[in-house]
């Protein structure tokens, strides 16, 4: 059958509201796509699913002694709202929620920015070695997390960083990077560092998509490369940035490796200092994942507020843009 | 049908892969031989149990590097209560109170009777607790400095006796080279401070006849030993810098750290980051806050357990007496560990060696070394070092870096300690006790 | 077009030089975000060469004379750990690549392509998976894969890593873009099987998508430190990330093995700097910002 005959026969088909032949298998696909998800929704609930319910379950109970003698031993115990109430009493746990916004509205609206003027400057007329410098800032994503905290350890420290090594030169001492005033800006540096790459390929292969005759019709107009950058460009690109501010707000709040690989280094970075850290720190170190499950759970809802609204807000913004 | 032939293909993989990857080690053949996995991460424990294996054909162990102490500890906890865990462990002494508490460690008083009378008291103690033995002890540190001879030489100085002694001595030196300083003390030294505020009389932990703990964390001893050390560090005496960071090494690499106390393992921790300084360093007894008195305490030491859901104690128990308490044991952890044997007789033999690479022009370095050793007091470690720990650290930290007073760090790390004694069920006085 | 140009270059002066500034600012911000980017991996490779007493006493920025012989102590630590770990990260990263890149099509797939009951739920589940944090979940699948006696093996390690939300995302958004409809329903009425529509139609149509999904992945996964760490406890079994950690993390009794970590950090960048210029033009990250249209 050719694609036309099998066209109009569906047509017809569909005009006379199916026949009982094709509801019949209609029917029988309707478990084709749960056998394409199943792999997928299997480790799902194996993985994400039944590991949130265990660790929900368990921020309902702790550990406590029983047995006498100088070292009883530990059991579990149900006490309800308790790990939860200790949560928010945990100064130095509220504190963190603290240092990351501070770190936040230094790292994201950065990384954003910086990667959509690299993005911006890729896709304009004229500028030169384009593809060197596009792989270039693109390497950062392919470096471990491990790896760049090593290396950018090395660049902090007074005395094996080269920057200090200028500054001393000149008379200005060393770059206080990690001194807490200083951390917040060496920190984002490195989630930048990491981070402008990746998002600038995906706001840049947006831009690609942007069809010629727009950008052709506003030069027509009259309009220089900076007014088309930011009157036609960014508006059209606005989901992919929207895409791209969530994921990094995402993993600001998530902050964790960073301040973990640079802590042996300085004396600024407590245990406590993100909130995810206390987390770890209660579910490991201290051996008292109840504690850390609570302390998650109101974290994620955190998460989810501020996902959601920045989505609406996004949405009113948009929708006043239209209007 | 290319693209059929790439999607098989590709299937293959991945069930290939998961067949090959779903392979473990396990347990005991028919032959009756047992397999005991044993997690530590000692430099050398490796060839430690390749000898083991060597000479007994009926036990083999196999050798896991689980990460440093405090890393390998927590993932023991996770492996028991997950039914993972290895039979036998390497664990931190001052962790190890807090594992008994968590349920980890097995009772092997009745395996290890005969290997008793090869401790001190004091190495011993480290791993009973009301009569139950938990461990065997492996290695130890007696506290000593290790200090820069030479440039102490340079100023006309010898070792200090007293820790007055060590600031004047770190005055002297400040005042003609202004770059140099006497030492790093780093904010995480919790065990360290420990152990010099009990050098001067003040237990953090002890346990009462009653069976309850006191803790005195606070105490007027550990108070002034805080500030002592905090004006040292206000004279720019000290740095506080974390422990072998790039700073710290490159302070070692040149010159500019002129000595470090600790404890007996110290030199090969030196030499291993500062090897062109090798020659340039000694050791001597550790300051004493009172000149007559000199009682020092262990730092660090560690001991290996067996793990209570292990299936053949016995045999565990067998390879965790030959390592810790057989000569041919404590050969190897003198020799190819770096460490300083628990056992005694390990002790005796090593007062034999030469000297550790960094100091090979004092001879007389083991014997100095036992000599220390029979003035040294165990410190009792409390069930919850984990939460001292991250206290004292992070209340240090805040101190260093707001410049408020280093006492102030031990009120904060009491106050954590006592709550989550107390939460955790335990009945705990506070005060001297 | 070329009226057009003709008339911009028939304004004299000014024009040409806005023209030139037009090309030496822009390259010059995207020269100095090449230089920032790579500096400290220049840097990386720079100390590799440094031999460990070299290491904290000379400059940083000038190479050293122990290239070889840390390249000797890389692949001689441990009796020739870091191999393994190299071998291992490639598994881990080569094999749930691809697992994860099957799954992920099956079900983007089906997402896209299907109106069945639950499929709202289950993306929206799937995205708000990405709320949880790792390490929260992290000891529940710890137990979990315990239960099964598969804690420790490499499977722990790779099983986890197969679901990936976001490559769902992905292929959900590809199959939406590149696969029509009535091609579908034309070989349903064929009497095509649904196996038999996936396999011929929808894959290859689903290939560049697929490609990148692998390619992200095999990235993510090659950099995972935390769930490795979490599930490992032997040396021999760990990827690159947690390898290097262990050399630099040996506790306060030992040093940090800081040359033969940065060594190893050096060799185990390149084969991802490797992947990241030469396969460039197979990352189709239109699709990333393509979906959010839909």
């Amino acid at each position: 059958m050719t694609q036309a005959t099998v066209a109009s026969e569906a047509t017809r088909e569909g005009a006379r509201g199916g026949t009982g032949m094709v509801r019949r298998r209609r029917r029988r696909r309707t478990i084709a796509p749960y056998l394409f998800s199943a792999p997928a929704i299997l480790l799902y609930l194996g993985f994400t699913v039944i590991p949130v319910i265990y660790a929900l379950q368990s921020s309902f109970f702790a550990q406590r002694l029983t047995g006498g003698g100088v070292l009883g031993i530990k059991r579990t115990v149900f006490v309800g709202w308790g790990n939860y109430l200790g949560v928010f009493q945990d100064a130095s746990f509220l504190s963190g929620f603290g240092r990351l916004a501070i770190y936040g509205i230094i790292a994201v609206p950065l990384t954003l920015g910086l990667a959509l003027l690299f993005a911006l400057l890729l896709d304009a007329p004229g500028a030169r070695i384009r593809g060197f410098s596009r792989t270039m800032i693109f390497i950062p994503y392919a470096v471990p997390g491990v790896v760049a905290a090593l290396m950018w350890g090395f660049m902090y420290l007074p005395s094996t960083s080269p920057f200090s090594y200028v500054t001393r030169q000149l008379g200005l001492g060393s770059i206080p990077f990690l001194e807490p005033h200083g951390l917040f800006g060496a920190l984002a540096n490195i989630s930048i560092w990491g981070g402008v790459g990746f998002n600038m390929l995906i706001i840049y292969t947006s831009l690609q998509s942007i069809p010629d005759e727009l950008i052709e019709a506003a030069r027509l107009d009259g309009a220089n490369e900076v007014q088309i950058a930011l009157r036609v460009k960014v508006p059209l690109v606005g989901p992919a940035l929207v895409l791209t501010s969530i994921f990094g707000l995402l993993g600001a709040l998530q902050l964790y490796g960073e301040p973990t690989m640079l802590k042996p280094l300085t004396n600024s970075i407590s245990d406590t200092w993100a909130p995810l850290m206390t987390i770890y720190r209660d579910a490991f170190t201290l051996d008292n994942l109840p504690a850390a499950a609570a302390a998650s759970m109101v974290l994620a809802v955190g998460t989810a507020v501020v996902s959601l609204a920045v989505l609406a807000i996004v949405r009113a913004l948009t929708r006043r843009n239209n209007a | 049908m290319r693209h059929t032939k790439v999607l098989t293909a590709a299937i293959a993989v991945v069930l290939g892969a998961i067949g090959i990857t779903g392979c473990s080690s396990s347990g005991s053949s028919a032959t009756g031989k047992v397999t005991l996995n044993y997690w530590a991460w000692a430099p050398g424990s490796a060839q430690e149990v390749a000898d083991f294996n060597k000479t007994h054909t009926d036990i083999q162990v196999n050798y896991t590097n689980a990460g440093g102490g405090p890393q390998s500890s927590a993932k023991l906890l996770t492996a028991t209560r997950a039914g993972n865990a290895p039979d036998l462990s390497l664990v931190e002494n001052t962790s190890l109170p807090r594992m008994v508490v968590a349920g980890a460690p097995l009772d092997i008083t009745k395996y290890v009777k005969d290997v008793k009378n090869n401790f001190s008291q004091g190495s011993w103690s480290q791993t009973t607790f009301s009569g139950q033995t938990f461990g065997i002890p492996q290695d130890v540190g007696p506290m000593a400095l290790l200090y820069r001879k030479d440039v102490f030489a340079k100023y006309g100085l010898s070792a200090p006796k007293t820790w007055q002694d060590w600031r004047n001595d770190a005055a002297t030196i400040k005042a003609k080279d202004p770059k140099l300083i006497m030492a790093s003390l780093s904010t995480d030294g919790w065990g360290w401070y420990a152990a010099v505020a009990a050098q001067a009389g003040d237990n953090w932990w002890t346990v009462k006849k009653d069976g309850s703990w006191n803790v005195n964390i606070d105490g007027k001893g550990s108070r002034d030993v805080m500030s002592f050390f905090e004006g040292m560090y206000n004279e720019h005496l000290i740095a506080a810098d974390p422990i072998l960071s790039p700073t710290y090494n490159q302070q070692l690499n040149d010159g500019t750290m002129l000595s470090w106390p600790s404890a007996v393992w110290a030199p090969g921790v030196i030499e291993g980051v500062a090897p062109s300084t090798n020659g340039k360093w000694a050791l001597a007894p550790l300051p004493r806050w009172n000149a007559d008195d000199p009682t020092v305490s262990f730092q660090g030491g560690s001991s290996v357990i067996v793990v209570k859901t292990t299936k053949h104690p016995e045999q565990a128990a067998e390879f965790a007496k030959w390592l810790n308490a057989s000569a041919t044991g404590a050969n190897l952890i003198l020799n190819v560990q770096n460490g300083y044997p628990a056992a005694l007789s390990g002790q005796q033999a090593a007062a034999q060696q030469k000297p550790p690479a960094l100091m090979p022009q004092q001879t007389d370095y083991y014997s100095i070394v036992q000599q220390i050793d029979k003035h040294t007091s165990a410190v009792t470690w409390g069930p919850d070092t984990d939460i001292a720990a991250s206290a004292f650290t992070d209340a240090m930290n805040a101190a260093v870096q707001n410049h408020t007073s280093w006492a102030g760090a031990l009120t904060a790390t009491q106050k954590a300690v006592v709550a989550d004694m107390k939460k955790q069920g335990f009945k705990v006085t506070e005060g001297q006790g | 077009m070329s009226a057009i140009t003709t008339r911009r270059s028939s304004t004299t002066g000014r024009s040409h030089l806005q023209t030139d500034r037009a090309k030496v600012l822009p390259t010059l911000i995207l020269l100095i975000g090449a230089f920032y980017c790579l500096i400290p991996v220049a840097w990386v490779f720079i100390a590799a060469t440094k031999a460990p007493a070299e290491l904290f006493s000379s400059f940083t920025l000038s190479p050293g004379s122990g290239l070889v012989a840390n390249l000797r102590s890389l692949f001689t630590y441990g009796g020739g750990t870091y191999g393994l770990w190299a071998a291992n990260s490639l598994l881990y990263a080569g094999v749930g690549g691809i697992a994860s890149t099957l799954v992920s099509t099956a079900a983007g797939y089906a997402l896209a392509k299907f109106q069945f009951a639950g499929s709202r739920i289950f993306f929206g589940a799937l995205l708000a998976g990405l709320l949880i944090p790792g390490i929260t979940l992290a000891i529940p699948q710890y137990m979990l894969l315990s239960d099964l006696h598969l804690a420790g093996t490499r499977l722990s390690v790779l099983l986890p890593c197969i679901i990936s939300p976001f490559g769902i995302y992905l292929c959900r958004v590809q199959a939406n873009g590149a696969i029509a409809q009535e091609a579908l329903e034309a070989a349903r009425i064929d009497g095509a099987s649904e196996w038999r529509i996936f396999r011929s139609i929808a894959l290859p149509l689903m290939v560049p998508g697929m490609v990148t999904v692998f390619l992200l992945q095999f990235v993510g996964i090659w950099n995972n430190f935390l769930l490795p760490y979490i599930m490992l406890s032997d040396q021999r079994t760990f990827p690159l990330t947690v390898g290097l950690s262990q050399l630099l993390n040996q506790g306060s009794a030992s040093p940090a093995l800081y040359s033969v970590a940065l060594i190893g950090a050096a060799v185990a960048i390149l084969p991802l700097i490797a992947l990241v210029l030469f396969l460039q033009r197979f990352w189709r990250l239109d699709l990333i910002s393509g979906g959010v249209k839909g």
